[in-house]
C-alpha cells in the first residue's frame, strides 16, 4: 500500500513537473529551449578554448573538458530543479504548504518533480554530445564505450544527485529569496573541485583533499572512462584517479553515495523540522 | 513638469528601492551565496585558462566577466520577472493607482538591485584579485567610471523594458530568464573576448550593454590588451552604449505604457495565475 | 457640488483570451451612478455582480468598454493621473507589502509612492498605528501579523495617504467581530471627519452596509437594480410589519381593528395564563403608539411586545432573486 502511494505521488510530482517545465508552450519552441540552453553553456567553453589555441579542437584535452561539461549538466539542473521547486512552490505559488500538509512524502514528491528534470536534461546532455562528436571532433567511438562502465556509473551518480538535490531542499526551507544562489553555488562547487572541466591536479593540494571527498569527482571519472576509454589513456598527466581502477572508481562513488545519503537526508530531516519550528514553511521572503 | 512631480517621483524611486537595500542587510544569507559560491564558476573558468597556459590577462578577462554575470542574473530574475510576481502578490494593483511615473517604480527596483549587485560583484572582484594575484591597471579612471555607468543605465534600462515584456508573458517569463542565462553568457562574452565570435555575431551581441560594456573595461584594465583581443576602441565602444542608453530608457518607457494600456483593455493586468 | 463619483452608461465586457476559450463576458451593463461627496455608498451584489469591476474601472486599472466615468470631477480614461492623486483603494485578504519589511517600513514605503515628505508620512502613520491598536507591533515583520492585524495594516495604508475618495473592496472580509468592528468605526468618524471626503465600499454583510452606508446600490448581472437609502430600500419590499403582544387579560378588545395603520387584527385569551395575545399587521408604523395608548386605557399591562421588519436581505433577496451564495 505504501509502496503504491508513493509511487503514485512520484508520478503525479513527475506529472506536475512535465506541465511547469513543458506545458508553456508549443513543442516545437520547447524542443528549441532545450537544445538552445544546453548549446550555449558548452559553446562557452569551445570559444575559452578555440581563442587560446587557436582553433584546435580534437585534442585529448578538449574531449575531456566537453564530455565533462556536457554531464555536468545533469548536476547543475538536478540540484537547480530541486531547490526551485521549494521555492516556486513556497514564495509564487504559495502551494508548498498545501503539499507539505498532504498525507504524502514529502521527499517522494520532490524526488518526482526532479525526475522529470533528469529525462528533460538527458536530451540536451545527448544533443550536446553529439553536436561536440560529429562538429567538433570530440573523441566518443560508440563501438569502444566500455558499457559495464559507463552505465553503472551513470545511474549511481543520477541518484548521488537526487539524493544531494534533497539535502538543498532541505535548506532552501530555511533561507530567504536569494536562497536561490545555493543551486548556482553548490552546483559550483562540484564544478571547480570535481575534475568535471579540468583535472584536479590543476587546484591547490587543500582543494585536491576536499575533491577526493565528493562523489562527483569519481562519477565524471567513471563516466569518462566508460564513454571514452582511449581518451583518457592519452590524456598527458594525471587526472589525480588514474591510480584507481575502473572497479575501484565504480566502488569509491557507491560508497560515497551511500554516505551522502545519510548525509542528506540527514539534513532534509533537520532543516524540515527547524522549519516547522520557525514557521518558514509558508512564508514568504519577497523583496 | 514641476519640482512637485520630480519630487513625489524621487520618493517613489526611494520608497521601492528601500526593500531591496535593507533586504540585503536584513537577510544575511545572502552573503554567503551570493558572494562566496558564484566565485567558484569563476575559478573553474579561470583554473581551465590556467591549464590550458592561457596569458596571464585572461584569468582577469574571467573574474571581469563573472562580475558582470552578477548583474545580468539580476537584470534577470530581479528586474524583468519583478513585475509579474508584484502583480501575483498584490502590489502591481496598488502601484498602479499610485499618482506617479510607472518608470520610477522600475527605477527603484533598479536601484536597489543595483546597489545589491554591485557589492556582489565587487566581492567578487576583490576576492578574485585576491585569490588569483591579478594586476589591473586604473590608468584611466574617468573613463573607466563613464563607461561602468553608461554600461549600467543602458543595462537597467534594457531591464526594465523587460519587465513589462515578461509581465505580457506571464507565466512563460521563467523560462525566458532562463533561456537568455547561458546564451547571453556566450554572445557577450563574459568568459572570453568577445571578438572571438567574430565582427558579425559580436557586432549582433552588442545590443546587449555588457557586450561592449565588459569589452571596454576588459581593454582599460589590461592597456594594450585592446589590439589582439578588444572588438572595437574604447571610445566607440562608449558611444554606442550611450545610444544604447537612450534607446533602451525610451523603449523601456515606451513598454510600459502599451503594457498598461493593453492591460487595462484586456483586464488581466492584476488578474493572478495569467 | 460636484460628485465625488458619476457614472454614465458604464460597460464593460471581458473577451476571451482566444475565441475558441469561451464566450465573452459583460461584467458591467450600461451602469448609471452618481455618488456625492461626504457620502459613505455601499455596493451590494453576489459574486461576479459587477462590484471589483466597477471599483477596478474606478481606481483607473482597467478600462471601460463604453461609457464614462468621472472620479472627482476626472474622467478615469483620460485624466487618470488626476484621479490617482485623489483615490486609494483597500481590498480585504490583500496580501500587499513585503514580508521582509516591518509594518511602519511596508506602510511608509507605499506612503512614497504618494509622494508624502518622509517626517509626515512617519507620523501619520504613527497615530493610526496607535488608532488601530498597532502600535506595538510597528516593529515587527508584517509576516508575522495575524489575518485581522494585517488587514488593519491594509486600511491605514489605504487611509494615511488621506485620500478624497477611497474604495474599499470587502474590507473586513474573514475578520472577527473585534477586528471588524474597528475598522467600521474608523471608516465612519473618517468620513464625517471632513466634508469631502467619500467612501465607496463594496461588502457581503448586510448589516454592515446597513449600519454604515448612507446610500447603497443593489447590483446583480452587471445591472443596478436599486440605488436608496436602506430605508428607502427596505420599504421597496412589500412585506408586512408585524407587532405581537402579550397583555394581561384584555375584555375589550373592539377598537383595535379601526386604529390608523392597522391592517389587520387578531387576538387569542389565554385563560390558563390569564393573558391575552394580540397580533396586528400594519400599514403604518405609528400605529404602534395608538395599540399601546388603547392597550393601557383598558387597564391592562404589557407583558412582552415584539415587531418584524423587512431587512436589507429582504430587499436583496426580492431584487437578486437569491440570497448570497
Amino acid at each position: 500500500m505504501a509502496v503504491s502511494h508513493d509511487l503514485r505521488t512520484f508520478k503525479n510530482a513527475a506529472w506536475l513537473g512535465w506541465q511547469m517545465e513543458a506545458n508553456w508552450t508549443d513543442p516545437f519552441v520547447f524542443a528549441t529551449y532545450s537544445i538552445v540552453k544546453p548549446l550555449a553553456g558548452s559553446l562557452i567553453l569551445v570559444f575559452m578554448y578555440i581563442v587560446i589555441t587557436g582553433g584546435e579542437t580534437q585534442t585529448p584535452f578538449f574531449s575531456y573538458m566537453f564530455i565533462g561539461n556536457a554531464f555536468y549538466m545533469f548536476v547543475a539542473e538536478v540540484l537547480f530543479g530541486v531547490t526551485w521547486v521549494i521555492h516556486d512552490d513556497r514564495e509564487h505559488y504559495m502551494t508548498l504548504k498545501q503539499v507539505y500538509i498532504a498525507p504524502i512524502k514529502f521527499y517522494t514528491y520532490v524526488f518526482g518533480r526532479a525526475a522529470i528534470k533528469i529525462a528533460i536534461t538527458t536530451v540536451g546532455v545527448l544533443i550536446t554530445l553529439a553536436f561536440g562528436v560529429i562538429w567538433l571532433g570530440v573523441e566518443i567511438d560508440l563501438g569502444a564505450v566500455d558499457w559495464l562502465v559507463f552505465i553503472p556509473a551513470l545511474l549511481i551518480g543520477l541518484l548521488t544527485i537526487l539524493i544531494m538535490g534533497l539535502a538543498l531542499g532541505g535548506v532552501t526551507f530555511l533561507t530567504a529569496k536569494h536562497g536561490m544562489g545555493i543551486n548556482e553555488g553548490i552546483a559550483g562547487v562540484f564544478y571547480v573541485l570535481s575534475g568535471v572541466i579540468f583535472p584536479i591536479t590543476v587546484l591547490p593540494g587543500w582543494a585536491q583533499t576536499i575533491s577526493h571527498l565528493l562523489p562527483v569527482t569519481y562519477w565524471m571519472e567513471a563516466l569518462r572512462r566508460g564513454l571514452s576509454p582511449d581518451l583518457m589513456a592519452s590524456l598527458p598527466g594525471s587526472t589525480g584517479l588514474s591510480d584507481f581502477s575502473n572497479l575501484e572508481i565504480l566502488l569509491t562513488l557507491a560508497l560515497s553515495t551511500v554516505a551522502f545519503l545519510f548525509i542528506s537526508t540527514a539534513i532534509f530531516r533537520y532543516a524540515d523540522r527547524t522549519a516547522r519550528r520557525k514557521g518558514k514553511i509558508d512564508w514568504t521572503t519577497s523583496y | 513638469m514641476t519640482d512637485t512631480w520630480l519630487v513625489t517621483n524621487l520618493r517613489a524611486i526611494r520608497g521601492r528601492a528601500y526593500p531591496r537595500v535593507i533586504g540585503s542587510k536584513r537577510e544575511l544569507s545572502w552573503l554567503f551565496f551570493d558572494i562566496t559560491l558564484p566565485l567558484l564558476t569563476v575559478s573553474a573558468y579561470a583554473y581551465i585558462y590556467k591549464y590550458i597556459q592561457a596569458p596571464d590577462e585572461f584569468v582577469g578577462f574571467v573574474i571581469l566577466g563573472g562580475a558582470m554575470t552578477a548583474f545580468w542574473l539580476n537584470i534577470l530574475w530581479m528586474m524583468a520577472s519583478q513585475l509579474y510576481w508584484e502583480k501575483e502578490i498584490g502590489n502591481l494593483q496598488l502601484y498602479l493607482i499610485a499618482p506617479i511615473s510607472r518608470m520610477s517604480i522600475l527605477a527603484g527596483m533598479a536601484v536597489g538591485g543595483l546597489f545589491m549587485t554591485a557589492i556582489r560583484a565587487s566581492a567578487t572582484m576583490v576576492i578574485g584579485v585576491l585569490l588569483f594575484g591579478i594586476v589591473l591597471s586604473f590608468a584611466q579612471p574617468v573613463m573607466l567610471i563613464l563607461i561602468f555607468v553608461v554600461t549600467m543605465i543602458s543595462l537597467y534600462g534594457m531591464g526594465m523594458m523587460f519587465a513589462s515584456l515578461y509581465l505580457l508573458l506571464g507565466r512563460e517569463a521563467y523560462h525566458l530568464s532562463n533561456l537568455l542565462t547561458e546564451p547571453v553568457y556566450l554572445a557577450s562574452g563574459l568568459y572570453f573576448p568577445v571578438k572571438a565570435l567574430g565582427f558579425w555575431a559580436a557586432a549582433g551581441a552588442s545590443i546587449i550593454p555588457i557586450t561592449l560594456g565588459l569589452d571596454a573595461l576588459r581593454q582599460l584594465f589590461y592597456p594594450g590588451s585592446g589590439a589582439e583581443y578588444g572588438f572595437l576602441s574604447v571610445n566607440t565602444e562608449l558611444a554606442i552604449l550611450a545610444v544604447l542608453c537612450v534607446a533602451f530608457l525610451w523603449l523601456s518607457k515606451y513598454s510600459l505604457d502599451y503594457m498598461e494600456k493593453l492591460g487595462k483593455t484586456t483586464g488581466r493586468l492584476t488578474l493572478r495565475w495569467q | 457640488m460636484q460628485s465625488a463619483v458619476e457614472v454614465k452608461g458604464l460597460t464593460r465586457v471581458f473577451e476571451p483570451k482566444k475565441k475558441k476559450e469561451g464566450k465573452s463576458v459583460t461584467a458591467l451593463n450600461k451602469v448609471d451612478l452618481r455618488i456625492a461627496r461626504g457620502e459613505l455608498f455601499g455596493l451590494l451584489g453576489p459574486n461576479g455582480a459587477g462590484k471589483t469591476t466597477l471599483l477596478k474601472i474606478l481606481s483607473t486599472l482597467l478600462l471601460p468598454t463604453a461609457g464614462k466615468a468621472f472620479v472627482a470631477g476626472f474622467d478615469v480614461e483620460k485624466d487618470f493621473t488626476e484621479v490617482r492623486k485623489r483615490i486609494n483603494m483597500v481590498s480585504g485578504g490583500e496580501i500587499s507589502g513585503y514580508g521582509l519589511l516591518t509594518v511602519k517600513e511596508n506602510l511608509w514605503m507605499f506612503t512614497q509612492f504618494y509622494g508624502m515628505k518622509s517626517s509626515v508620512a512617519k507620523q501619520r502613520i504613527d497615530e493610526m498605528l496607535a488608532q488601530f491598536g498597532l502600535a506595538d507591533k510597528k516593529d515587527e515583520k508584517v509576516r508575522t501579523l495575524s489575518t485581522g492585524q494585517r488587514q488593519k495594516m491594509n486600511v491605514i495604508r489605504g487611509f494615511v495617504t488621506d485620500p478624497e475618495i477611497i474604495f474599499l473592496d470587502e474590507p473586513t472580509l474573514g475578520l472577527d467581530v473585534n477586528a471588524s468592528r474597528v475598522i467600521r468605526e474608523f471608516i465612519v468618524d473618517w468620513v464625517q471627519a471632513k466634508d469631502n471626503r467619500t467612501v465607496l465600499l463594496t461588502t457581503h454583510y448586510m448589516m454592515e452596509a446597513d449600519q454604515l452606508c448612507d446610500r447603497i446600490a443593489i447590483i446583480d448581472d452587471g445591472r443596478i437594480l436599486a440605488c436608496d437609502t436602506p430605508e428607502n430600500l427596505k420599504k421597496l419590499v412589500k412585506m408586512n410589519r408585524t407587532l405581537k403582544l402579550d397583555v394581561t387579560s384584555l375584555k375589550d378588545t373592539s377598537k383595535f381593528g379601526s386604529l390608523t395603520g392597522v391592517e389587520q387584527f387578531t387576538f387569542q385569551d389565554d385563560a390558563e395564563k390569564d393573558q391575552t395575545h394580540l397580533k396586528f399587521i400594519l400599514t403604518d408604523d405609528s400605529a404602534v403608539t395608538e395599540i399601546i395608548s388603547e392597550v393601557q386605557s383598558k387597564g391592562a399591562r404589557i407583558l412582552s411586545l415584539q415587531k418584524t421588519e423587512p431587512t436589507l436581505e429582504d430587499v436583496f433577496i426580492k431584487m437578486v432573486g437569491k440570497g448570497f451564495e
